[in-house]
């Protein structure tokens, strides 16, 4: 079966085509200084489909990344007053500590993770809400680019979003490719009842994939709130659809087990690549939102691995 | 033997009892709680989540899930309010014909999600998340992002005509829970439905076509999903593309709550109706004895965790995803 063999290529092949295609009818959107600000204004939802790609990587699903990012914006512009740069590890802390009750849920009590995370990001959204007082709010200029301002400059013209990018890329394949628990979510990923019969401590592996995948998505709430010098408790909504297409498209199945962070690099890059042909090709931004939704079905119905899934539910 | 029988007892009567329980509760931190206007409240708020709740019963009966009613309640909604005022605007005149119409569109987008996800063999969870994505940026496309209003009096008399103190819409509501009611206990359709639910290759051995039972059921659920967009348009008098939101939290809460099981097979619609009582009962509640309406969300969030957890036979399920 050819099409079996050129399934790993598809999504970079993908992301030469379209970028062929758009530079062609577009010579501008091929200059470097083009490109890197295209790719410095993805960095947040890149890194919350970075987070993504573990969820999905073990077979599972982070609905709450979006309420989670929103709940860090939030605390990012409360705190940022009286915690000052500690109150990055905070937000950090608090999404990996609500991503570890997703994936304690989801393991111990077995209740689904679309479910659970569902849950879980109810619990980040009521946070939000309160501690907002359900408004927007502002970061106080001087003292954001004193403590955050290093995060949204650019230096020889790269935005230093992408070199945050680089370096969660970095400590992610690390993690992927160079560690037990890259191995570990591996076997998760392929078959959990093999792993868990050859001994490993699925639960543990499981818990931890869904604390990192909130994790990420708390640095991406922090980045964005930096970016907007403020938060509110909806303000990172339309992000969900997205990063899950961008994870997909990048080749990480739904059913998990193959892929990774590398996938999930090229997967946003196709959808950045999207979003900006739609503004080329004057696609209304109202539009985007079909978009998106279809090439997640395409997506999904390229990727996922249908031996895995005996009855489709 | 006894312990599963106690267990099944209990998980069918919990969720009655906590309801109880809940208005017992709130009514004795205030009074004012116990009262037909308050019921009324509550029964205009839950009268549309119950259509949802209803609908999506129905889907996770047979196992799936649904999580598409956002789109299709705001794609429904925006839809019914620019062919209402299209055929005159109002229901004297021309302007029933939209109810029909946004019925069968509902059907057509739940079938659509049925084809996708059964086709395609895609989970129901993601298929139906993405059409709802899809679903909502159409009524970003249908009304450009600008409010609909539907003023017609007689339209409005939904909400505004008042029979015993319950608003039109309420018995409109209860009117299609029997109807659903119907459909899941004097129907083969319904009969099917827990087939699936129960054990999807045995129904499928008995010579059961499951994937028509599938597309049907997500048609079925467009169809209540619609009868929601309408009752909301009523209620508010006008239709967005964010008509439908939250919408997927509280009904999925509402059923799961009310002790419909998500592997299948188990509940029913009286379960979605006791499911929507205790999610409604909780919000006028919470407002009733002066709590913020913020803690909803992670309240009910608790809750479905709870639920679900209480309704998991821990030893038939070896993992789950």
């Amino acid at each position: 079966m050819d099409i079996q063999r050129l399934k790993p290529h598809l999504p970079w092949i993908t992301l030469v085509v379209l970028v062929a295609i758009v530079g062609f009818t577009d010579p501008g959107f091929l200059r470097p200084s083009n490109l890197l600000g295209l790719a410095g204004d993805i960095v947040p939802l890149f890194i919350m489909a970075l987070g993504l790609t573990f969820a999905i990587y073990i077979g599972g699903i982070d609905l709450s990344a979006q309420s989670m990012a929103n709940m860090v914006t939030v605390i990012a512009s409360v705190y940022l007053a009286s915690m000052g740069a500690w109150v990055a590890v905070f937000c950090v802390a608090a999404g990996f500590l609500l991503g570890m009750l997703s994936g304690y849920v989801t393991t111990r009590l077995f209740v689904p993770s679309f479910i659970s995370t569902l849950a879980i990001g109810g619990v980040a959204f009521s946070i939000a809400q309160w501690l907002s007082g359900q408004r927007a709010l502002n970061m106080d200029a001087v003292q954001r680019n004193e403590t955050f301002g290093w995060m949204i400059g650019r230096t020889w013209g790269v935005p230093h979003e992408l070199l945050i990018a680089a370096v969660l890329v970095a400590i992610c394949l690390f993690i992927e490719r160079r560690t037990t628990l890259g191995r570990a979510l591996k076997a998760v990923g392929a078959g959990e009842l093999a792993a868990a019969a050859s001994g490993l401590n699925v639960a543990r592996y499981k818990i931890l994939a869904f604390a990192i995948s909130g994790a990420l998505a708390a640095i991406a709430g922090l980045l964005f709130a930096v970016k907007l010098s403020g938060g509110a408790p909806t303000i990172a909504n339309g992000f969900l659809l997205p990063a899950i297409v961008a994870v997909l498209v990048g080749g990480t199945p739904l059913t998990g087990g193959v892929g990774g962070v590398v996938n999930t690099v090229v997967g946003t890059l196709i959808v950045a690549v999207i979003r900006a042909s739609m503004l080329y090709f004057e696609i209304d931004a109202t539009r985007q939102q079909m978009v998106f939704g279809i090439v997640l079905i395409v997506a999904i119905a390229l990727t996922i691995d249908r031996a895995k899934l005996r009855t489709v539910k | 033997m006894t312990r599963r029988l106690s267990r099944e007892t209990l998980i069918k009567w919990a969720p009655l009892l906590v309801l109880l329980a809940l208005v017992i509760f709130f009514t004795a931190l205030n009074p004012t709680f116990f009262s037909l206007r308050n019921f009324a409240r509550i029964a205009i708020a839950s009268a549309p989540a119950l259509m949802v709740a209803v609908g999506v019963t129905f889907i996770i009966v047979m196992g799936s899930i649904d999580l598409s009613m956002e789109g299709t309640i705001s794609l429904t909604a925006v839809a019914f309010a620019f062919i209402f005022a299209q055929f005159g605007g109002s229901l004297g005149g021309m302007g029933w014909i939209a109810i029909p119409l946004v019925l069968v569109l509902g059907g057509a987008i739940g079938l659509l999600n049925g084809i996708v996800h059964v086709k395609l063999r895609i989970p129901s969870f993601m298929a139906s998340l993405a059409m709802g994505f899809v679903g909502t940026g159409a009524a970003i496309l249908l009304t450009g992002g600008d409010i609909v209003k539907v003023s017609d009096a007689a339209f409005r008399g939904l909400l505004t005509v008042r029979w015993l103190g319950f608003p039109l819409m309420v018995y409109i509501a209860a009117f299609f829970l029997f109807v659903a009611w119907f459909i899941q206990t004097h129907t083969t359709l319904g009969r099917n439905f827990y087939a699936v639910g129960g054990g999807e290759d045995l129904a499928h051995a008995s010579g059961l076509n499951v994937t028509r039972v599938r597309v049907t059921g997500f048609a079925l659920a467009g169809v209540f999903y619609a009868i929601a967009a309408i009752l909301v348009v009523a209620r508010i008098g006008q239709a967005e593309s964010v008509t439908g939101s939250n919408f997927m939290f509280v009904s999925i809460t509402s059923v799961v709550v009310g002790g419909v099981a998500l592997w299948g097979g188990i509940g029913g619609v009286w379960n979605a109706l006791v499911g929507v009582l205790i999610v409604g009962v909780i919000d006028n509640g919470m407002v009733v004895i002066g709590l913020p309406d913020f803690v909803q969300d992670g309240v009910l969030g608790l809750l479905v965790i709870v639920a679900v957890v209480l309704s998991t036979d821990r030893k038939m399920v070896s993992f789950v995803k």
